[in-house]
């Protein structure tokens, strides 16, 4: 018995110690345990951290290069604006108007139109801001354009006009000389009735420079008539050119002295277009007619423009910068939530029926924002106070003609009505108009 | 003995584990979705080098970017095997981290202090 309880008590306590020796190793693994995930909290809060950190530092640099992209867009709309007076204040009050009207319309139950963040809010703004930018390559001359004769000069052709007069001068003098015996009387008759009719020619041809009526088909006769008279050039007209010029005058018969008209289309008024140009135009998918060539200086051409001062070359020029501000647009990586700013930006001269430029788009094509561009772009120009070409128009007559634009389908009539309804007209009006601008707006009849 | 040779991914290590050079190397993150599969043939390579084909020196090189808690048992583990060999055999183990990584450098000197009886170095990566 004794030999057995033996037995039982080195087993008992081998187990025991077998236990004991489990025990040990499971407390060790258990605290291990806890030293595991006591560290992993420990790095992970750190690494918590470190993300939270880089994330504010993303942030921060996300604002800052929003910032920046803003003040970019702002330099953009301001050199345009600085480039030309004739642009004055545009680009920065454009915004104002497209915005007021972008939030009016997300409001408004009639327009199915939201703004459902602050990101689409900020495309509408940069589009409105970049809506023009284009035109910092239009030509000066073109945009501030102001007679019809007005061009980048080169003043030889004036001096040399000078040399011709003195020219005359000396020999009117030797005649006069030479010919002291004729019949005085009839001679200062015939020279006063001559220089007489000069003058007035001189006259009319001035005012039709200024381009402020229309050209009648009698007037462009009279153009005509006054253009045919002649004078001899005994200068050589080819020198003192520029290269360009000089390779126009190439084939010139350069015989002296030579018959001029008084006024004159000759070969070397056209600057011809670089085909390339005209391919490119189909490869962004614009549909405008472009004219045959870039520019025609010649000064009956000019002449005979019938409104203004802008040929048709000069009126494509112009019409070019949202060509331009398209082409600059859509080469720019815009993120996702900007896409549509060279859409919004580069509508803004299309009209709801697939009449207007560059690329003869429908309503359907136009989301609202695009077409609030066009309303403000309008109003804005109609109103403007800054432009040195002509007197700003009464908020009347702007709204009126914007009605006009409405009835032809150039522009959005909900949005028209909601710009009225919405008080908008007013409360920019108020902000940027001259108080003489801002008379009676009746707004019941438009609605 | 083969080599045992795996290449990182996104969530898991590079592991050289050469026999011939005595060498045992774990470089990368340590995220495994599985940690326990992914060093089940680590551990039992370097369970039967140390049964079969250990080198004189072996040298052990650890260069952890980050690891999740279970990878932190395993390495346990690793440790504990290094640390049933160490008498019989000549182990360096270094530690190798970034100067910018702190979390990194701290793991290495827990593990110094967990296991004493290892030569555990502590080696900021060369820049």
């Amino acid at each position: 018995m004794a030999e057995i309880e033996n037995k039982l008590i080195v087993e008992i306590e081998e187990v025991r110690e077998h236990f004991s020796s489990l025990m040990d190793k499971l407390i060790k693994d258990i605290k291990r345990q806890e030293k595991i995930m006591a560290r992993a909290d420990k790095r992970q809060k750190k690494e918590y951290d470190e993300l939270q950190q880089r994330l504010e530092e993303v942030q921060k640099l996300q604002l800052a290069q929003k910032e920046l992209m803003d003040s970019f867009i702002k330099i953009i709309a301001e050199a345009i604006d600085a480039k030309s007076a004739y642009t004055g204040g545009h680009c920065e009050r454009v915004p104002e108007i497209a915005i007021m009207l972008a939030e009016a319309a997300d409001k408004s139950e009639k327009i199915d139109f939201e703004i459902h963040n602050d990101d689409e809010k900020r495309e509408i703004s940069i589009a409105a801001w970049l809506h023009d930018c284009g035109k910092v390559v239009t030509p000066e001359y073109v945009v501030d354009k102001a007679t019809k004769l007005e061009t980048i000069y080169n003043r030889i052709h004036e001096i040399r006009t000078r040399f011709e007069v003195i020219h005359r001068d000396l020999t009117i003098q030797a005649l006069k000389r030479k010919l002291a015996g004729e019949d005085e009387k009839e001679v200062d008759e015939w020279l006063t009735k001559a220089h007489q009719q000069l003058q007035e020619e001189f006259e009319f041809i001035a005012n039709v420079n200024v381009g402020g009526e229309f050209m009648t088909d009698e007037a462009k006769e009279k153009v005509k008539k006054i253009a045919k008279r002649e004078w001899i050039r005994h200068f050589d007209d080819t020198l003192g050119l520029s290269y360009m010029e000089r390779v126009a005058v190439e084939n010139k018969d350069k015989t002296l002295p030579a018959k001029e008209y008084l006024l004159s289309d000759k070969p070397e008024h056209i600057i011809p277009r670089d085909k390339k140009e005209i391919e490119d135009f189909k490869k962004w998918n614009f549909k405008m007619d472009i004219p045959e060539n870039l520019y025609n200086r010649g000064e009956v051409y000019n002449l005979m423009v019938n409104r203004g001062t802008l040929t048709k070359e000069e009126f494509f020029k112009i019409q070019e910068h949202v060509v331009m501000t398209i082409k600059m647009l859509e080469q720019l990586p815009f993120p996702e939530n900007l896409k549509n700013v060279p859409l919004y930006a580069g509508a803004h001269h299309e009209t709801l029926i697939g009449t207007g430029y560059p690329r003869k788009l429908k309503k359907e094509d136009l989301p609202i924002p695009a077409r609030i561009m066009a309303i403000a772009d309008v109003f804005e120009a109609l109103t403007a106070s800054d432009r040195p070409y002509k007197s700003p128009k009464k908020l009347s007559e702007a709204i009126k003609i914007l009605s006009f634009m409405v009835k032809d389908k150039h522009l959005d009539e909900d949005l028209f009505k909601l710009f009225l309804e919405s008080g908008i007209y007013m409360e920019y009006a108020k902000k940027y108009l001259k108080p003489f601008q801002i008379d009676e707006v009746d707004i019941s009849q438009y609605l | 003995m083969e080599n045992l040779y795996i290449e990182a991914t996104k969530y898991t290590p590079e592991v050289n584990l050469d026999a011939e050079k005595g060498l045992i190397e774990i470089r990368g993150k340590s995220y495994p979705e599985n940690t326990f599969e992914f060093y089940e043939p680590i551990l039992k390579w370097v369970e039967e080098y140390f049964n079969c084909c250990a080198k004189d020196e072996t040298i052990v090189n650890m260069e952890i970017i980050y690891f999740n808690s279970s990878s932190s048992k395993v390495f346990f583990d690793f440790f504990d095997l290094l640390d049933e060999n160490k008498d019989e055999h000549k182990i360096v183990i270094n530690w190798i981290y970034d100067e910018e990584n702190e979390t990194a450098e701290e793991a290495g000197e827990d593990f110094i202090e967990d296991f004493e009886d290892l030569d555990i170095r502590l080696v900021v990566k060369e820049q």
